[in-house]
Formats: structure tokens, sequence, C-alpha cells
């Protein structure tokens, strides 16, 4: 008898995606924001429902102001799911909509949410995002949606998947010709996007890809890391 | 239950009937769009297709996911040497301009009064007839404001004009005029170069916001980024100095307030130290003007009327002399200002004196593209399009044609530009919606969306390309693409304009110019080969750039002060109003994405705001989120407070782009637009209006606004005292 997953396995180990972010080429111009929504068919809420603190974006550009004038500084940072290794919001899941994929990611089943938000309340990066009703779209905008992506209904959690559609993609192809994906064959949305290529995506499984390379940086860092999470997601400090 | 075997197929047929009824023709058709099967269409296959965005002027390369006939999704194209394959959110937010549901999507011919907004629909027939009548009735008395069209449309709309005696005006609100003028006298080239960021080690920018709105911001976006870590054991250093800690700045090693307008002294400051400690890079025997220039005021004045530290002018001297590829560039707020040309001139002669022209690092000015057949639109400055308004009073101009312009909103009504549509005869728009101007047509001449019509884009400056655009999709409404119409009007008015312009429709047009074109680029492979592969590609580009020398020289004979307008003491305040990020000077206010985009300093969204110091509303016992008036001699506008720790205490900001009274759903009746509160000021060399000289003052209104913050991060984001806020209900 042959496990299933040994048959999809690509040939020399399985993968671990990550990403890599450089707050020093960060410059917080929201270019990644703009093609998530439209990669992932994150509903527009309109100016009622932001007021309510539910607009949904599944990657923010969060910002710090430190000092006062004339010393002020602006920070930027890009926060988006970390698809932690040992993520809170898996296990407080009564239905198993949130779950970890052999490969890394954070995975939510939308059509087994049953939206108890425990999962969001329990995210210490708040990067889960709740549908409160059906997302509409003014016709024909809805003529956009990216055939690939669900669109999720109300009473359902909803995060990034760093493009899970573009990452399954490219892993059937590479199957097909019996290799790993390689390194650059996979760009979410936002990586895709970033003017200043500070956003990288990649196999930390694979010693030589950008990501693994990259993470070792002295600059390296993990949000909130003293939390145990084990994030997917390595920030680079700006250098002085 | 007893049912019978009978009974229960009757039931069956019945319900299976009925299952089947409603849906038959109208449901098929909509799963797939065709009758007979595009042959390009695989369902569940994504075709890409290459073109040009022309969401701003930069003209990136793009390439658009398409999916059973409709436009998915927006990527740059990697070939493009413009952005490399990179996209900025408004590029992403095009989709949403093509799929706009206020989208005019018929010929419109107003009734009613002027400006009530009462359309009626006409036939395209009709609408041709009525505005090729109206060309004919008053001969010689057209004006066209267009967007800058560098290509073949810039070439169609030229002729047509020439051969009309008509008047042809290239508008870029956004343009870079006074950068354009100061380089034009600093260097004699008429082009913009390309500022060397990518390899310069130490970049000082002058209120440039080159990370934002400034030429080519994904091109610029790039270069940053391989500034700061794309070198091995380099790290390029940057400094901002302006009066608003902008976006641009917020990514700066050290941002630089000083007093708006002063930008050229601290030029002249710096230049001044770095000449008298002699790190210099100058030709022999040209010291000596540099001496005049810098020699006309002494440091201590400088600091004094920039508030910048004398020992701070001294160090950005030494670090800028001292660095192996220094960089100056200016914009943004230091060239919005009557004195702009002048202080982007004073930005340039630091240049000079460290010689960074044609150094990798620095200035490069690069070969542009030849033998595309005229296809230059090189913009006007706001002064001429003020002009208009004698030469419609004194009626030697009657009718107005609008090209993806909106003047009646991006120009300040101080300049009673709308003198210009109250005199002009007729009014014709060929914009895609209804914006304000538009509003006030007489008629509109829908245009397509560009992505689903033929069009080249010319790039200049540091990335000569020739960009080239295909319809991605079939056209959705009953638009038509204004080339045609220019060619169709053309062939009616026959004679001299029909001999110029022979073509029947644009796309017969274009593939003439490329193929001309191309028969020089490209010798010996047929057209018909070398077509498809620059559809392939999204256009043509050399691969390697050829730099061009400059011989030209000169420094500015002067540092002039700028010009503000409105009493120091009744209008305390400066003004600065920036273009955020999504919304540009209004463009992208009908995209509900970039509506949804959060200001990144701010994280405001779906509105207007003002920003002040957090000591400054102490002073005035403003409450963050309170609603205040911002008065100034011009005018008046009412929106809530954002602490901003990012502004001199005596600075007020606004955003562009909201505040439509068209527009559409999105954009209608959202917010303010600020540019009411602007004088009629323009920069003195370059006739760029002066959207940084107006002073105002604020009135508390006590009520409270509710601008809709995204902010996620809660308590604790600002660090500053002043700036913290309880939780709020």
């Amino acid at each position: 008898m042959v496990d299933y997953r040994d048959q999809n396995a690509p040939p020399g180990g399985p993968y671990q995606w990550g990403m890599v972010i450089d707050l020093d080429r960060c410059t917080g111009c929201e270019a990644c924001v703009v093609a998530c929504r439209a990669e992932n068919n994150v509903r527009i809420s309109g100016e009622e429902e932001a007021s309510k603190g539910r607009a949904n974006y599944w990657i923010r550009i969060e910002r710090y102001w430190e000092g006062e004038y004339p010393n002020a500084q602006l920070k930027f940072m890009p926060v988006l799911c970390q698809h932690c290794g040992s993520a809170p919001c898996e296990p407080v899941c009564p239905v198993y909509a949130a779950y970890h994929t052999p490969d890394g990611l954070n995975a939510q089943v939308y059509n087994r949410c049953v939206g108890v938000r425990y999962c969001g309340n329990n995210c210490p990066y708040t990067v889960r995002y709740f549908n409160w009703f059906d997302p509409h779209w003014d016709e024909p905008l809805n003529e956009q949606l990216n055939p690939d992506v669900t669109v999720r209904s109300g009473g359902v959690m909803e995060k990034c998947t760093f493009c899970v559609q573009r990452i399954r993609g490219a892993q059937r192809t590479a199957q097909k010709e019996g290799r790993r994906v390689k390194d650059g064959e996979i760009t979410p949305a936002c990586v895709q996007s970033c003017p200043t290529e500070a956003l990288v995506f990649g196999d930390r499984n694979d010693p030589n890809s950008r990501v693994s390379k990259l993470k070792e940086s002295r600059r390296g860092f993990r949000l909130l890391e003293e939390l145990g999470t084990e994030p997917a997601i390595t920030y680079l400090k700006k250098a002085e | 239950m007893d049912l019978k075997r009978r009974d229960f197929l009757k039931v069956l047929g019945v319900t299976a009937a009925g299952s089947l009824l409603p849906g038959c023709a109208g449901e098929t058709k909509k799963l797939i769009p065709y009758v007979i099967p595009d042959e390009e269409i695989i369902p569940g296959v994504a075709d890409w297709y290459a073109s040009v965005c022309r969401e701003c002027d930069a003209g990136c390369g793009i390439l658009v996911r398409v999916m059973e006939g409709r436009a998915k999704k927006v990527e740059g194209n990697p070939a493009h040497p413009v952005n490399r394959g990179k996209l900025c959110a408004k590029g992403q937010a095009s989709l949403q301009g093509l799929y706009n549901p206020d989208r005019i999507q018929e010929p419109l011919q107003r009734e009613g009064a002027r400006g009530e907004g009462r359309f009626r629909p006409i036939s395209w027939e009709d609408g041709i007839s009525r505005w090729v009548s109206t060309l004919e009735k008053y001969p010689g008395g057209a004006v066209m404001i267009s967007r800058p069209v560098p290509g073949t449309l810039s070439r169609l709309f030229s002729t047509f004009m020439k051969e009309i005696s008509g008047r042809l005006l290239f508008y870029d609100p956004s343009g870079e005029g006074t950068l354009q003028a100061a380089n034009r006298r600093s260097f004699g080239v008429d082009r913009f170069p390309e500022y060397d960021i990518a390899n310069a080690t130490y970049l000082l920018s002058f209120g440039t916001p080159f990370l934002s709105d400034w030429l080519s911001p994904v091109h610029y976006g790039l270069a940053y980024g391989e500034m700061r870590q794309g070198r091995p054991a380099v790290r390029g250093r940057f400094v901002q100095i302006e009066p608003r800690l902008s976006m641009t700045a917020a990514s700066a090693d050290r941002w630089v307030p000083l007093r708006p307008g002063t930008e050229g002294l601290l030029a002249l400051g710096i230049g001044q130290v770095i000449l008298k400690e002699g790190r210099v890079r100058l030709a022999q025997g040209d010291r000596s003007r540099f001496e005049k220039l810098y020699g006309t005021v002494s440091l201590d004045q400088i600091a004094a009327k920039t508030e910048v530290p004398r020992e701070e002018i001294i160090r950005l001297a030494r670090e800028f002399s001292e660095a192996a590829a220094p960089l100056a560039i200016g914009g943004g707020t230091a060239s919005s200002q009557t004195n702009g040309t002048n202080t982007l001139m004073a930005v340039n002669a630091l240049n000079l004196l460290v010689g960074n022209l044609g150094e990798s690092g620095g200035i490069r000015f690069i070969e542009p593209l030849q033998g595309f057949p005229a296809a230059a639109a090189t913009p006007v400055s706001d002064q001429a399009l003020l002009n208009l308004k004698d030469s419609f009073k004194n009626k030697k101009r009657s009718l107005l044609m609008l090209y993806q312009s909106n003047p009646l909103y991006t120009l300040p009504p101080s300049t009673h530009f709308g003198e210009v549509f109250d005199q002009a005869a007729f009014t014709v728009s060929f914009s895609s919606f209804m914006d304000e101007s538009t509003a006030m047509a007489d008629l509109i001449l829908p245009d397509h969306f560009f992505l689903e019509a033929w069009g080249d884009f010319l790039s200049d400056g540091g990335t000569p390309a020739a960009g080239l655009g295909q319809p991605v999709v079939i056209p959705r409404n009953n638009t038509r693409p204004v080339g045609d119409l220019f060619l169709s009007a053309a062939k009616r008015i026959g004679g001299n304009i029909e001999k110029q312009l022979p073509w029947t429709d644009f796309r017969t047009m274009l593939e003439d110019q490329w193929k001309t074109f191309l028969a020089r680029e490209v010798p010996g492979q047929p057209f018909e080969i070398a077509w498809i592969e620059r559809l392939q590609q999204g256009g043509w580009w050399k691969p390697e750039q050829r730099l061009i020398s400059v011989s030209r020289r000169p420094l500015p004979e002067s540092i002039e002060s700028a010009q503000f307008e409105g009493d120091e003491k009744q209008f305390p305040f400066y003004l600065t109003l920036f273009e955020s990020m999504g919304l540009q000077r209004g463009e992208g206010a009908n995209r509900p994405w970039l509506q949804e985009l959060p200001d990144p300093a701010t994280t405001v969204v779906w509105g207007s705001w003002v920003e002040i110091n957090p000591r400054t509303a102490r002073q005035y016992g403003i409450q963050e989120r309170e609603i205040v008036r911002v008065i100034s001699p011009y005018g008046e506008v009412e929106a809530p407070v954002i602490f901003f720790p990012g502004n001199r205490p005596d600075l007020i900001s606004m955003p562009l782009g909201q505040g439509h009274t068209a527009y559409g759903r999105y954009a209608k009746g959202r917010g303010v637009n600020p540019v009411i509160l602007l004088a009629p000021l323009v920069d003195r060399d370059s006739g760029t209006l002066a959207m940084g000289a107006t002073r105002v003052r604020i009135e508390r209104t006590g009520r409270r606004g509710k601008p809709v913050l995204v902010d996620q991060t809660g308590e604790g984001t600002r660090r500053s005292p002043e700036g913290r806020r309880r939780s709020e209900t």
C-alpha cells in the first residue's frame, strides 16, 4: 500500500515554503496590497464597513511613528500571515478548518469554516479576516474575479495563502516533468509586483534558494518569535 | 403513501422538464460568451497579452492575464526596461478602470443646461456628424487638451490639429514641468536623464517623491532597492530634505525638514561648503563661476533662512562630497514653489560641482529612440492652459476638445479656468469617464479603455522604449477608439487633411508607423514576423543604452526666493498638498481598490484628512479626528484632523485626489479637493502651478469627524507621547 502523499512527494523531499521581507528595501508603496486583492478576490468592504474595522487586507503595511518633530521617524512593515510552524490559530479550530499542510502552509478550508473566529482571536499577528457579510462587487467589477480562487461567503474566516493556487500550479507542472520546483518559479502576487524586490519567496528546504540564503542574514528576525510560533517569514531589519 | 409507478413517472417527467425549461437560451449564452468559440480561448487556461500601462505617464510594460475573454490580473512585463516585471498599485488597479460600473457606455449629447449633467444617448453616426460639422463651422477655432500620448496617437492628433489650424495642448497636471525647464537650462537637453539611483552611494533628495509619484515610480523603486541592498558590501545612503515627512522621506536614513521654498538656498549652502573645503571635481578654470554663485550669501544667513542648523549644512556637504558616487535630485515640494525651476537648477549645480554627469551613480543622458515617425508629446505648462482664457474670450477659439484631461478638477478655481468652458461655443470630450470637465461637455464621444484598444507609448528619459499595446479583451461598451474617430473625421472633412491621414482605422495607421520604424531597426526581417514578435514582447527597445554627452552646463545666476500668497499674520501656515499613493491627482478615485488602499503614513481610507503637527494641534486645542476648517485667501475646506509628527509645526498638509463632484459612484461627493485653496501662482520660469505657494489658517468647528483609519497596530504605534491616543469609541 502506498501513501498518497508519497506519490505526490517531489524528488528530494518535501517543500517548506517561506518568505523573506527586507525592510531596507520596502518603501511602503503598497503595490503588494492591491496585487493581493486582485489575485485573491479579496472583497471591497466600503467606507461603512471599513470604519467598523471590517476591511480585509491579506497583506497590509503597518506604520510606526517614532520620536517627535524634528526627529520624527516613520517606519513601514508589510504584515501578512506568517504561516507559523507552530500556529496558534490551528489547534483552536473546532472543525479543523485551519490546518497545516505538509509543505508548511497554514491553510484555511473555507467550506469547513463555521465562523466561530477562535482562530482570528488566537492569532498574535491579527492577519485573519472575517467576512461579516457576503462579498459584493458592483457589476461588471465581478468580471475581474480570479477563477482560480474561491470567493468567500459571509461568516467565513479568510487569510493569506501564499497564493496557494500559484504554488499548486507550479508543483503540478514540476511533477509532470519529474523535477522539483525551481527557485523563483513561484511568485505570490505580492512578491511579483513589489517594485523594490523587498519580498522574496521560496523553499526553505532548499539550501540554495534565495530565501534560505537571505534568512541567514545578520539583519534577520522573525515577528514576535518569542511567542514560539515559528513563523515561515523572516524579516530583515533596516540597515544603519 | 401509495404512489403508483405511472404517477411516479409523471411526476419525474414534469420535474425534469421544469428544471430544463427556464435555463436554455439565456443561461448557456452567459457561460461562454461566444457563439463560435475563439480559438485562443480554452476554458480554464489563461492567455497573456503584452501591453503598456496608461494609469500614469511612466509607460510601464504590462502582461495581462485573460481567461475566458476577461482580464483577470495585470503583471509587470519582465522584458520591459522601464519596470522590469514590477508594477505599482495604480497599475494593478487598472482592471477596475476597465470593469468600472460608471464607464460611459455610448455617445452622449447634452440635454438641458450645460453642467446640469443630463445627457441623451445618440448614435455614433449622429455624434461624429455633430462633431465634424462643428469643426467645419468654426474653422481654426478648435483647441484640444489631451494628456500626453507620445506615440502614434500623438502624431495623429498633431497632424489633425495642424490641418484644421487648431491648437493642441498636451497637458499633465502632475507633470514635471519645472524639472524639464531646469534641465533645459542646466544641460541644454529637453529630455529627462536617467538618475542612476541604483549605483549611487549617497542620494541627496530635495523633496523628490521618487518612491511615490515622480517621473517613473516603479523604475526608481527598483533602483532604490538596488541602491540599498543590490550591491555586495555597499549600501547607498539617502537623505531627504523637505518640510513634510513624505512617504519617500520615511525610507530615508535621515530626514531634514526646512522652511518651504528655501531648498535652493540650502543647495547653495551645501555647495558653498563643498567649494570651500575643496572636495570638488571641476574642469580647469571652471571654479571661478562656482565661486561667483556660491559667494552671494553667507552660511549663517542660509542657516537662518532655511532653518537648517549650520552644523547640519556642513554635515550634508561633507557627506555628499566625500561619497564615492554622490547624486542630488530635486522635485516635489522643492519644485512646487514660484522659484521651482531656479531651485532645481541649484540642485543641478551640486551635481556639476562633484562632476557626476555621465558617471555611474550620477546623472546620465541616454540616447533617445531614433526614427519613430513624429511622435513626441511635449507637455505644456499650466500657464499655457490658463492663457487659453484670452483666446476663447476674444473668440479666436470656440471649440474645446478634451482627451483624458480634467482641468476643471485639477486646476484651482482661483485660476478661473472655467471661463474657457463658459466661453466655448461647443465642447467635445472623448473621455471614458464622466469626470468634472466631461460633465460640462456638449457632446461625449467615449474612447475605449486602454486595455481594449491598440496603442503605443514611447518612454523617454532613462529608459528609451517604444511600448506596444493591443486589445486584451473585446470592448465591453458601445465605445470607439479615439484614433478611429479622428481618422473618420479627417475622411469627412476631406481635402488635404484626408491626404495627410489616409488610414481607414487607427490600427492600420499604427501598423504603418511600426512598419517604417521596424524596417529601420530590424532590416531584413519581414514585417509580419517582426510585428508579431513586437506584440509578444510588448514593444521595442535597445538591448544596450548609449550615453550622450552634455556640453552646456550653466549655473543659476542667483538664488531666487519663493513668493507666497496670503499675509503671514492672517494665514500663519504653509500648505503642502501631496499626491496620495493610489488616487494621484484624482484619477484613481473611481477605483474601489484604490479608495480602500490605506494612506501609508496615516492608514486613512475612503476620504480626506488634514495633517497637523501634534504640538500645533495642542496649541489650538484640537483633538485628533476633530473637523477643522482650512482657510486660504481663495477658499476653504473642512476635513478631520490626523496628528502628523512629520509636519513642521507651521505646516498643514492634505492629500489630493478626493472631493469629486462627478466621476462616478465611488468618487463623487467623497472628501474635499484641497486644490480650491490654491492661489493662481506659477513658477516664474516654467509656468507650472506653484502648489506650495499658498498660506492658510485653521479654524476649529467643534464637530467630530469620522475619518476611517484601518490601523491594525493599535495603541503604542506612535511612541511620541503627544501622538498617543486612547482607544476610541
